[in-house]
């Protein structure tokens, strides 16, 4: 063989050696059909009627089974079409939803036949839908107050919510009885689902145990305090790139183990293959030995102290609250107590939200301008404060270590650890003089956070705990809420925010993440920025069988 | 013995007294009924004082429901729907009426049917609690035994060694550290939850629930083995040339069982009311479970269901300690 020959040789072996590999790869990221995923959830969804539902683990379950007419994007950048194809909006006071054909409910539920049969769904089911919100009074059915007749459906003056039309089978049609622009993106939150009439009917206030939707996933079997079991829908709206059916897993399980470090076992020996929220105990641990698998992101949600602008020694005393957003060392506090794992806090809005502004101010850590501004506001040689902490080790971690950076200018803060319900009472009745509370995100737009945290209009338990007022920032917040070009959306929320750090009715202190670590055989699994429990399943799929 | 709670029951007396109707006589069938009577007044205290708390804790049920933002009207509606609107008397004596009629109502949270709730959650515990409490009576008695006569010898020190441990680690301690050798480490069992039912998802959670009450019953046993050993009576037993084994087991265990008996009693109804973080490092789905997370919920119902049924299930197993006194001791009289 001449040299010649030998090196075309050797050339097609790396060649063809070359296609093969490529070829196995492509292979093994090809999606694969069957299997049932393993999902990790610290206690028992207490509900599972959208209409219901105001935590997580319900929100996570409802994920699996239900459709809203729009989702975000995985970003939280923008919403998507879900049920409804496409929509328009005039003035920010009607809008017009065109729905997606060929959607079906589920044809059965927990092993039985359901009423609706498998029907499609209709723009009559989603007017039934909303009204039910009111109807079995959902804590969330005041989201979308500013619909034209909502009052007076409350109230019972009406037979049906007349903001709501269904225009034909596939159009279904708002008005607002002001502009609002967040309208579209409150709708892809997880109350928003459309269910079936005859099923919800039926089942009257038990509809929480046979829920019944369009999404990917059917209910097969609740062992309450165990798991809770669902099974695929094989008549899934949603395809893939190629056009095939979803989801590809057969199945999802959501399964309980309260214990942290119990679940974190069971990953390790495969018993579970995702474990959303990954603690804080855990996470220097599994970053090292799962690398890539740990998946962490920016979260839209905040972090703070509230001082109660009502209550002595922080009400009118914008220079004590400042002094004490200097004080604090956001950045040691994160390193030494979270594990770096959130982002220091600069304002209200997280990073990745609709107008965060990156050329906000904010407070660094400055103890001598903390010092200087407590003696311009009264208080040289420092005082002291109740600070209420809801019970949690990280929250009453991160308490401490403010308590003790606070200790170096004289402020003596005196920690309560209570019971959320507890501490939730006291804080809403402005009894404390400060509180530790967080935010995340219910709607990926600014008037979500400032709006209900801050303006005077929410005080108490609609979401401005710390009873904050600023005529100029509600001026501006409601301007906000109407104006329909994005533009000067941005510049009024900006403006709001500046005004709002400038006053400072809490301190601001770190901006959340969200993680999930899965296991290596669980493919295309992609942590959202509205939280880990709204991550997609309907096109994950597992090499494991 | 005297025993408390003695109450006449005149007419039964009358025309039965003396007459052997079943196994320890008309004075024990009286003594069960008055036992049963007396439950009326102590559930009736429990269910009031649980209202009475629940109605001063601070912690709205409603506010709770709508998480950490909710508007006042909804609220208001949410209130009126659970009935907490009604004044506080009003909600009570509802609250009272329904009891009577077996109705312990619906769950805030979740909707769910009381008594379905519990009964659903009731025979995981039970299963869990009778296991455990099996293991630990014949482990924590025969270790007794042994070292009461075999005092001050290797077993002795040993077994109290390891009771005075069991009695003072922690269960959540003792739960991860067999979960980490026999589930995790060597995998000879599964790691947590109930599984298919299979004994097998048993074999940890009965152990960590089962020793602390077998280091009591260890401690108690020996304990009393000894003082019964120095009584005259076992001299005489032994003087009469009977053999170790009769002297120890008929003549001296019989009579040092009566505080084993109590202990074992308490116990049970302890495990029974729930062995909250055992339930909760194996993810077993038990009525402790269910009891914390209605408490932080303050769904209410839920509270005072699983208060008076284990409430119920203590006074029970008390009526059962002491009827059982009876049998182990003929000296014990029920009227």
């Amino acid at each position: 063989m001449t040299v010649k020959k030998r090196f075309a040789l050797v050339l097609a072996l790396l060649l063809s050696g070359g296609i093969l590999l490529f070829a196995g790869m492509a292979f093994a990221e090809d999606p694969v059909y069957g299997g049932v995923l393993r999902w990790r959830e610290i206690n028992d969804p207490p509900k599972l009627d959208p209409a219901m539902a105001t935590d997580t683990v319900s929100s996570r379950n409802l994920y699996l089974m239900y459709d809203m007419l729009v989702e975000n994007d995985p970003d939280g950048q923008g919403l998507l079409p879900r049920l409804a194809e496409s929509w328009e909006a005039e003035e920010g006071i009607v809008f017009t939803f065109h729905l997606r054909p060929g959607v079906h409910f589920h044809k059965e539920s927990l092993g039985e036949p359901t009423l609706n049969g498998g029907r499609e769904v209709t723009a009559a089911d989603w007017k039934y839908s909303f009204e039910r919100l009111v109807k079995v009074t959902s804590p969330r059915a005041y989201f979308i107050d500013m619909v034209k007749g909502y009052q007076d459906f409350v109230d019972g003056k009406t037979e049906e919510w007349e903001g709501i039309k269904v225009i034909d089978d596939y159009t279904l049609q708002f008005e607002l009885t002001y502009p609002f622009a967040p309208f579209v993106s409150v709708l892809a939150y997880n109350s928003f689902m459309v269910v079936p009439k005859e099923d919800a009917e039926h089942w009257g206030k038990d509809f929480n145990f046979h829920p019944v939707g369009t999404g990917p996933f059917i209910m097969q079997e609740w062992q309450h305090d165990q798991k809770t079991v669902y099974k695929k829908n094989p008549e899934y709206w949603r395809k893939d790139a190629a056009g095939n059916a979803l989801p590809y897993l057969d199945g999802v399980e959501i399964i309980v183990i309260p214990d942290n470090t119990v679940a974190y076992e069971e990953f390790k020996k495969g018993n579970i293959d995702c474990f959303p929220d990954f603690p804080d105990e855990y996470y220097l641990t599994a970053k090292k030995e799962f690398g890539e698998l740990l998946q962490e992101r920016p979260w839209m949600g905040t972090y703070y102290y509230g001082f109660n602008c009502l209550k002595e020694p922080f009400k009118d005393n914008k220079k004590l609250r400042q002094a004490l957003n200097y004080a604090v060392d956001r950045v040691r506090i994160n390193d030494l107590v979270l594990e770096g794992r959130y982002f220091p806090g600069k304002g209200v809005l997280p990073p990745g939200m609709f107008a965060y502004n990156e050329n906000l101010k904010g407070y660094s850590f400055d103890p001598e301008k903390a010092k200087a501004l407590m003696a311009e506001a009264g208080f040289p040689d420092g005082f002291t404060a109740q600070l209420n902490v809801n019970n949690n080790p990280r929250h009453k971690a991160v308490a401490e270590a403010i308590q003790a950076q606070l200790m170096e200018l004289g402020i003596k803060l005196n920690i309560n650890v209570l019971d959320w319900g507890v501490h939730l009472d006291i804080a809403e009745r402005a009894e404390t003089e400060m509180f530790r509370m967080g935010w995340v995100v219910d709607y990926a737009d600014p008037d979500n956070f400032l709006y209900v945290l801050l303006d005077s209009e929410n005080w108490g338990p609609k979401g401005n705990y710390a009873h904050y007022k600023n005529p100029e920032v509600d001026a501006l917040l409601g301007e906000a809420r109407v104006e329909t070009d994005p533009a000067k959306r941005v510049e009024l929320y900006q403006r709001a925010e500046e005004i709002i750090v400038d006053d400072a009715p809490w301190i601001f202190l770190f901006h959340y993440t969200t993680s999930l670590l899965a296991q290596d055989w669980i493919k295309n699994i992609h942590l959202p920025a509205m939280g880990d429990y709204s991550t997609p399943l309907y096109n994950v799929w597992t090499t494991k069988k | 013995m005297v025993l408390p709670h003695t109450i006449s029951l005149p007419f039964f007396l009358e025309n039965f007294r003396g007459k052997r109707l079943f196994f320890g006589g008309v004075a024990m069938f009286a003594y069960i009924i008055r036992r049963l009577l007396y439950t009326i007044p102590v559930l009736w205290g429990v269910v009031t004082v649980v209202f009475i708390l629940m109605a001063v804790v601070p912690g709205d049920p409603a506010r709770l429901m709508m998480g950490q933002r909710g508007d006042p009207q909804t609220l208001e509606k949410i209130r009126a729907d659970l009935g907490l609107d009604l004044p506080l008397h009003q909600q009570y004596l509802r609250f009272l009426k329904d009891i009577l009629r077996g109705d312990f109502g619906k769950s805030y949270r979740n909707n769910e049917e009381v008594t379905t709730a519990i009964f659903d959650r009731l025979g995981a515990t039970f299963r869990l609690a009778a296991w455990a409490m099996v293991l630990a009576t014949m482990v924590g008695v025969l270790a007794g035994i042994v070292s009461a006569v075999k005092q001050y010898s290797v077993f002795d020190y040993s077994a109290m060694f390891i009771a005075i441990s069991g009695v003072s680690a922690p269960v959540f301690w003792v739960g991860l550290l067999l979960l980490l050798v026999f589930a995790y480490g060597f995998n000879l069992v599964p790691g947590v939850g109930y599984g298919d039912g299979s004994w097998r998802y048993l074999i940890l959670p009965v152990i960590t629930l089962g020793v602390r009450p077998a280091a009591l019953i260890a401690r108690l046993t020996r304990s009393c083995m000894l003082e019964v050993l120095n009584q005259d009576y076992v001299r005489t037993a032994r003087a009469k040339g009977l053999s170790e084994k009769v002297v120890v087991g008929r003549h001296a265990l019989k009579n040092a069982m009566i505080p084993v008996v109590t202990i074992v009693g308490t116990q049970i109804s302890l495990l029974l009311s729930g062995a909250v973080l055992t339930e909760t490092i194996f993810a077993w789905p038990g009525i402790g479970r269910l009891a914390v997370e209605a408490l932080v919920a303050r769904d209410f119902p839920m509270i005072r269901g699983t208060v008076i049924s284990m409430a119920l299930i203590f006074l029970i197993v008390n009526i059962v300690v002491d009827i059982s006194y009876g049998l182990i001791d003929p000296r014990v009289r029920y009227d």
